[in-house]
């Protein structure tokens, strides 16, 4: 399930070795080695105080590992300046001078990272605030703040972008927003490592991931070999509920695990090596007619529980039985 | 590297509130402290008479004499503007633009300091105004002070008021780096500026010459009672050094979780 090293083919955006970081006695950042191939979106999971944000502040130097190294870029982490000039980032929350204009807060940062005044407007057009660029920061919605963050991130013409949670306290219009702005960035070739904690949110836009728990590695690879590993689920319901329990039972002699749903008849049945074919095959060769036979999404939410032992507070219960397809 | 910090360290302060509050406050303090001076001047004593204004070096009395006024606000406005790159959460962004925190460090309080002591030039041709509009008021001549003394003892009174505003400027800098918070940093520099040392002073006057604030004062107006001006010069630029080493240290190796 844990897979490091270079993806044969690919060479790598972020590759550490090692890296941990201590706060006094607790261990932040344990060990982690990440493996990031150029040109993917990786999404960075983990519940809430994994150690995400910690990685993401010792990827840009603002703070020092307590131990290991790795390159960014082909930089070394030691030093930030070799590739910091390459890369985007937003970190937690959007943060500029509030009196300053959106074109404002972003000619300072351009001259601070001498790069041309000319870079600013195409950016706030590209983040959808040219028309807002002459108000003040601190008139923004909260989804105008942080289109100026990535507009921020924008700025240097990135070959990595890294974005901390960057959906966080948006509405659903402004996570589809940016779901679509994350998306145009790796269009455009652009490596693109964001973190979250909503899991689902994840998986719709990345094709790497990388699974960190009390700060400590869990998984990094593809999404689609991490899909892949999870047993199929079905949800089943009889026709008439009083043949739950014999279907029940006629589902866990083929091997079936069987879970009783709590709404009437429905049934959760983990079927290894099965289909949804053979399960309605056996229930009709019994004579139970099915009034709803569907398969579960295999999600990364319930990979990122199996991997981890855990069940996140910070995944809504609403999100983590998945979308019946 | 420095002056592209120091480039967009001057976005940030030319904003309007900001800079328009601080260039017509310090000039506002300044012309407050020269029209007490004239107003509550007389032929006799005083805090200063009509003929001490008349002399060469009657323009600069007022002026000097609001220096530690002058000081304290340098001071809050550059502590204010280091914490609140902390509080605000922009630092973060600056470090991903400037990575070489020394030079980002300097050049931002080259910007600062510039800015302050523009603000401090702009304030003395106010009160220049002011001072020739209330010397005419009370009838003081101001013949003496267009001569060459007048205008040397001027210029020399400017230039040490620029190099107290250097002072103030960066131990509100560092205050302000070490505090992170904006408000605390301004209330600290000014408990200790207007408070702490007078009344340390007041029970142990002999460690006078060894404070910071008096040791700047004295270096604003020339010297002052029990502080020589070359001994305040000397042991200013001491603390100056001291308290930027300490602050680049902390800076160039400290952790950003703001």
């Amino acid at each position: 399930m844990y897979r490091t090293g270079e993806p044969p083919g690919r060479s790598l955006a972020v590759s550490t070795a090692g890296l941990t970081k201590r706060f006094g006695d607790r261990t932040v950042v344990d060990n982690v080695a990440l493996a990031i191939p150029s040109g993917s979106v990786c999404g960075f999971v983990g519940p809430n105080g994994a150690g995400k944000t910690t990685t993401i502040r010792m990827l840009l130097g603002l703070v020092r590992p307590t131990s290991g190294g790795g390159t960014i870029l082909g930089g070394s982490l030691a030093e930030p300046a070799t590739y910091l000039h390459k890369v985007g980032a937003l970190i937690e929350s959007p943060a500029f001078y509030p009196q300053l204009s959106g074109r404002d807060n972003l000619k300072a940062l351009a001259r601070l990272g001498r790069i041309p005044l000319t870079a600013v407007d195409p950016v706030l057009e590209r983040s959808g605030l040219l028309a807002r660029a002459a108000d003040p920061y601190r008139s923004y919605s909260l989804g105008m703040k942080q289109r100026l963050g990535i507009a921020a991130a924008m700025l240097a013409g990135p070959e990595l972008l890294i974005l901390d949670e960057p959906t966080n306290g948006l509405d659903p219009a402004g996570i589809v927003e940016m779901r679509g702005l994350i998306k145009s960035f790796a269009d455009d070739g652009i490596t693109v490592l964001v973190s979250s904690h909503l899991i689902s949110e994840i998986e719709q836009i990345c094709d790497q991931v990388v699974m960190i728990r009390a700060g400590r590695l869990a998984y990094q690879g593809s999404v689609a070999e991490l899909r892949a590993t999870q047993q199929a689920e079905f949800l089943v319901a009889p026709e008439h509920d009083a043949d739950r329990d014999l279907l029940a039972g006629l589902l866990r002699q083929a091997g079936c695990t069987v879970t009783p749903g709590k709404a009437g008849g429905l049934l959760l049945v983990e079927a290894p090596g099965a289909d949804a074919a053979g399960l309605n095959r056996l229930s009709a060769q019994h004579g139970i007619t099915l009034r709803q036979l569907g398969e579960r999404t295999r999600s990364l939410e319930r990979a990122f529980f199996a991997l981890t032992g855990t069940k996140s507070a910070d995944v809504p219960d609403g999100q983590e039985m998945g979308a019946i397809r | 590297m420095i002056w592209a910090a120091f480039t967009s360290e001057w976005t940030k302060l030319k904003r309007k509130t900001l800079s328009l509050s601080t260039f017509l406050g310090l000039a506002a303090a300044a012309s407050l402290f020269v029209i007490l001076m004239f107003s509550q001047a007389s032929a006799n004593g005083g805090i200063v008479t009509l003929h001490q204004l008349a002399r060469p070096n009657g323009l600069v009395i007022g002026v000097a004499r609001a220096s530690m006024l002058l000081g304290v606000v340098a001071f809050g406005i550059a502590a204010s503007q280091m914490a609140s790159e902390y509080s605000l959460g922009t630092l973060r962004q600056l470090l991903v633009r400037q990575p070489r925190r020394a030079s980002l460090l300097a050049g931002k309080m080259l910007g600062v300091i510039t800015f302050l002591v523009l603000a401090l030039c702009f304030a003395g041709v106010v009160a220049f105004v002011v001072a020739l509009a209330a010397a005419h008021s009370r009838g003081v001549s101001t013949s003496a002070w267009f001569t060459g003394t007048g205008l040397g003892d001027l210029f020399r009174e400017l230039g040490d008021l620029a190099l107290a505003t250097i002072g103030y400027s960066v131990l509100g800098l560092v205050i302000g780096l070490f505090v992170r918070s904006a408000v605390f940093a301004v209330i600290i520099g000014f408990a200790w500026l207007i408070a702490v040392e007078n009344i340390i002073t007041r029970i142990v006057p002999s460690i006078q010459q060894w404070l910071p604030g008096a040791s700047i004062t004295a270096v604003a107006s020339g010297g002052v009672e029990g502080v020589g001006y070359a001994h305040g010069m000397i042991l200013s630029v001491v603390y100056v050094v001291v308290a930027v080493a300490a602050a680049m240290a902390v800076f160039l190796r400290g952790d950003v979780t703001a």
